[in-house]
């Protein structure tokens, strides 16, 4: 009888574990059960939203779909992608502009989307290549890269931005120093330029000198200054020099006064681009001092304020966007980045240090109440960027953010050294954030920006019109052109290539212009080619013209590497490739003339005739 | 004046009958998701998604029915029919008129007929003259239905009537209107064929 209080408190502990196991769990399940039904997109159904993910070093844009995180497509943009036919063989156009205006690779960084009234429209996207200086344009209506230029007078294109309300240029910042007149000899400081690029020529129409190192950029929602973080006020070469002074700069740039100087002829043409030197010209100019090295600058969706990141500083730097004065100067944690922000007067600030999303509300900042602080999550880990829906917009969704971490740690099962780059989704529609998800991507988004499906849905297209020059069925042909040259016009449809075979010399330059005559979506046909470094992919209706030496003598079979129908692995075609010295009468083929059995007359193809 | 609008009507839809798809198919398989194919029969010729049906047949060897002298028929009938009614439009409601009517909607539910006939024909000839080396052979000689499903391989595909062929049945239903009272006349006559030629003619 002794031991009955002993058994007693024995059964109740071990009843309060099992309570606590049972309940605990349930609502630990439940809450899971919660955010995992948010994320959910069943097979079927669609995402609300599509974001767009810098590819960083992989030099392309990554496409999502939101909330369910699903990685939709890329598009390649600085580097050739062989999976997409792009830019992969030496002779394809888009490959030489790489080649001449920096290289097969991009680092690219910020995506921008085009906006009419303030909010995105859905036509274009930007994204800058920081290593080479680009700016590349996205048309949405086929999500391919339709304008690539170089910056002239720039190295390190990094921050852009779309001037708002409605588009009038792209601002791209130069944040690596060069010798003001580009003379490495010059002794004077080196120094940068903001350009002005019109989105729809893709011209640079101006530049401004900013002495510094120019960083992150956004634009006042009226369209009247450009707002660019600038560190490295000290014009030093090494780190050690670049964080001396207490204190760097928002540069906030009149657009409309240096519209006007360029107009009157006042800039220094350089490279076809009038610089225009603002210490010729009071007011095109204002430099907002903010905590030494700052990052981000984010413009409120009201407009009201720009919003400097601190960095170093623990601070965020809030800007009146009209009056260029500084409002408040509020705490919000270590390392703060970038904001972004809902629907409901709040702010949203990266940690970089603390592995957070801060939310804090910005009109009791800037009226400096000491509870403007709302809500911390943390997130996995060291986030860089952050966007919210329309964050950038003058309407924020208010739903959904997305943390763009630099590294994934313990999220994901380890496969090597270089671990996946982790993106996590965070519902901001309540008080509190709550995390709903992460997604792993190739290495490595630095800043994101969504549309809603619905505005895309009106404006993409899967199929092209075929252009005047477009093989048509029924008119293919193989026409030696030359003693060493050779044009093959091809279709290529389920499951056949016409022609299904042709012959040609060693020595020969062979141009193929081929045409996928497929009217019907997602009938993408490849043309790969072996031991020749060519690959097409050609969607339904696109042509494209390829022009490759014929090399070895040889049988090559050309096959399609994109798969389309039940015959897929049938659908080839040879490429006979004669020796220098064959005496053999190369057949020309005709699509028309070939079915009554006949040759065409064209230039001898014999090489001993020639 | 009811009955010659009657048959204005009657001959006004099946002349446009002419100018519309007359029967349609529509053929939905899991590749297309919310694009079903569609083929139109028109007095022209089918139109619809006839590239991409093309492109699909030639694996279980349907071969597309480019020569249709079926249509030919069906207009030459059409025209007729057109004519046929006009003149019943303006036919007096005599013993003889009322008979010419008879006729007249008897031949528009013959035309009907026929063409009805002529199609399930060459539906089925779709189905079975196939090319024997088609490279998907699993798929079964198959009979569309003039109205309702057939499932061809992947593919479950609808016929329907389309526009025009509404259009003609409206048009036979208003030539079966137009004979309304007829059958009063014969019963006003006993029924006799002679009073009823008898009282025409007076």
């Amino acid at each position: 009888m002794k031991r009955h209080p002993f058994i007693l408190v024995l059964v109740t502990v071990a009843a309060t574990v099992a309570v606590v196991q049972t309940f605990g769990c349930g609502a630990a399940r439940s809450a899971r059960s919660i955010a995992a039904e948010k994320v959910y997109v069943p097979p079927g159904e669609l995402d609300k939203y599509v974001a767009f993910l810098s590819g960083g070093q992989s030099g392309s844009v990554f496409v999502v779909g939101i909330p369910s995180g699903r990685l939709i497509r890329e598009i390649p943009i600085f580097e050739p992608r062989a999976a997409y036919g792009y830019a992969v063989h030496e002779t394809d156009p888009r490959r030489k502009l790489l080649e001449d205006t920096g290289g097969l690779w991009g680092d690219t960084h910020h995506p921008m989307l085009s906006e009419k009234n303030g909010v995105f429209d859905g036509r274009y996207l930007w994204i800058n290549d920081l290593a080479n200086a680009r700016l590349a344009r996205v048309r949405l209506d086929y999500f391919e890269a339709d304008r690539i230029i170089k910056i002239p007078n720039l190295q390190g294109a990094h921050g852009i931005a779309v001037v708002s309300p409605d588009t009038k240029y792209i601002v791209v910042n130069g944040e690596f120093e060069q010798p003001t007149d580009g003379l490495v000899t010059n002794p004077a400081p080196y120094t940068s330029v903001v350009a002005y690029v019109d989105p729809e020529s893709m011209e640079v129409k101006f530049e401004v000198r900013v002495n510094g190192n120019i960083d992150i950029a956004d634009t006042s929602k009226d369209g009247r200054y450009s707002f660019s973080t600038v560190y490295n006020l000290e014009q030093g070469k090494d780190m050690g020099s670049m964080i001396q002074y207490d204190r760097d700069a928002v540069a906030a740039i009149d657009i409309p006064m240096a519209e006007t100087l360029a107009a009157a002829g006042k800039g220094t043409v350089r490279n076809g681009v009038p610089i225009l030197d603002p210490a010729e010209h009071a007011g095109l100019l204002t430099l907002i001092p903010v905590p030494k090295n700052p990052h981000g600058v984010n413009v409120t969706p009201d407009g009201k304020y720009a919003i400097a990141a601190g960095k170093l500083s623990p601070t965020v730097t809030i800007i009146d966007a009209h009056t260029l004065k500084i409002v408040a100067e509020p705490e919000v944690g270590l390392g703060p980045l970038h904001t972004t922000f809902d629907d409901r007067g709040n702010a949203f600030t990266s940690l970089f240090l603390d592995s957070q999303v801060v939310k804090w509300n910005i009109a009791k900042a800037v009226g400096g109440a000491s509870d403007y602080i709302v809500d911390r999550i943390n997130v996995h880990y060291n986030i860089g960027h952050l966007q919210a829906v329309g964050g950038d917009t003058v309407h924020p969704m208010g739903d959904y953010l997305l943390a763009l971490n630099k590294l994934s740690k313990d999220q994901y099962v380890p496969v090597g050294p270089d671990m996946p780059e982790n993106q996590e989704l965070i519902d901001i529609s309540g008080e509190k954030m709550k995390m709903l998800a992460s997604f792993p991507t190739p290495p490595e988004p630095h800043d994101a920006t969504f549309i809603a499906a619905s505005v895309l849905k009106p404006i993409v297209k899967q199929v092209y019109t075929p252009t005047d020059d477009a093989v048509q069925a029924g008119r293919e042909s193989v026409v030696r052109t030359g003693p060493h040259s050779v044009a093959v016009n091809m279709t290529l449809i389920r499951s056949a290539y016409t022609p299904d075979s042709f012959e040609v010399r060693e020595g020969d330059t062979v141009t193929l212009k081929v045409t996928n005559v497929e009217t019907i979506r997602d009938m993408i046909h490849g043309f790969a080619l072996p031991d020749h470094n060519l690959n097409i992919a050609l969607p339904p209706g696109y042509t494209k013209t390829i022009t490759f030496d014929a090399g070895k003598p040889g049988v090559y079979w050309y096959y399609c590497t994109n798969f389309c129908s039940a015959l897929h692995l049938e659908m080839r075609g040879r490429m006979v490739v004669q020796p220098k010295d064959a005496t053999v009468t190369l057949t020309d083929w005709h699509a028309a003339e070939n079915v009554k059995g006949q040759v065409v007359a064209g230039v001898p193809s014999t090489g001993d005739k020639q | 004046m009811k009955t010659r609008a009657l048959y204005l009507t009657a001959a006004a839809l099946t002349a446009a009958a002419l100018a519309v798809p007359l029967w349609g198919f529509a053929m939905s398989a899991p590749q297309y998701p919310d694009e079903t194919l569609h083929l139109q029969i028109a007095r022209t010729g089918i139109g619809g998604d006839v590239h991409e049906v093309e492109t699909l047949q030639q694996y279980i060897g349907v071969r597309f029915p480019t020569d249709l002298p079926e249509l030919k028929w069906a207009t030459r009938g059409i025209a007729t029919l057109v004519a046929l009614l006009l003149l019943a439009a303006f036919t007096p409601s005599t013993p003889f008129g009322r008979a010419y009517r008879v006729l007249c909607a008897a031949a528009v539910f013959l035309l009907l007929f026929a063409s009805a006939v002529a199609m399930q024909q060459r539906l089925y000839r779709v189905g079975h003259e196939r090319d024997r080396n088609a490279p998907i052979r699993a798929v079964h000689d198959f009979t569309p239905p003039l109205v309702g499903p057939v499932k061809v391989g992947n593919f479950t595909v609808w016929s329907f009537p389309h526009l025009g062929a509404v259009m003609l049945l409206t048009a036979f239903g208003l030539s079966v209107l137009g004979l309304r009272g007829t059958r009063d006349f014969i019963q006003r006559s006993d029924g006799r064929l002679s009073d009823l030629v008898r009282k025409g003619a007076a």
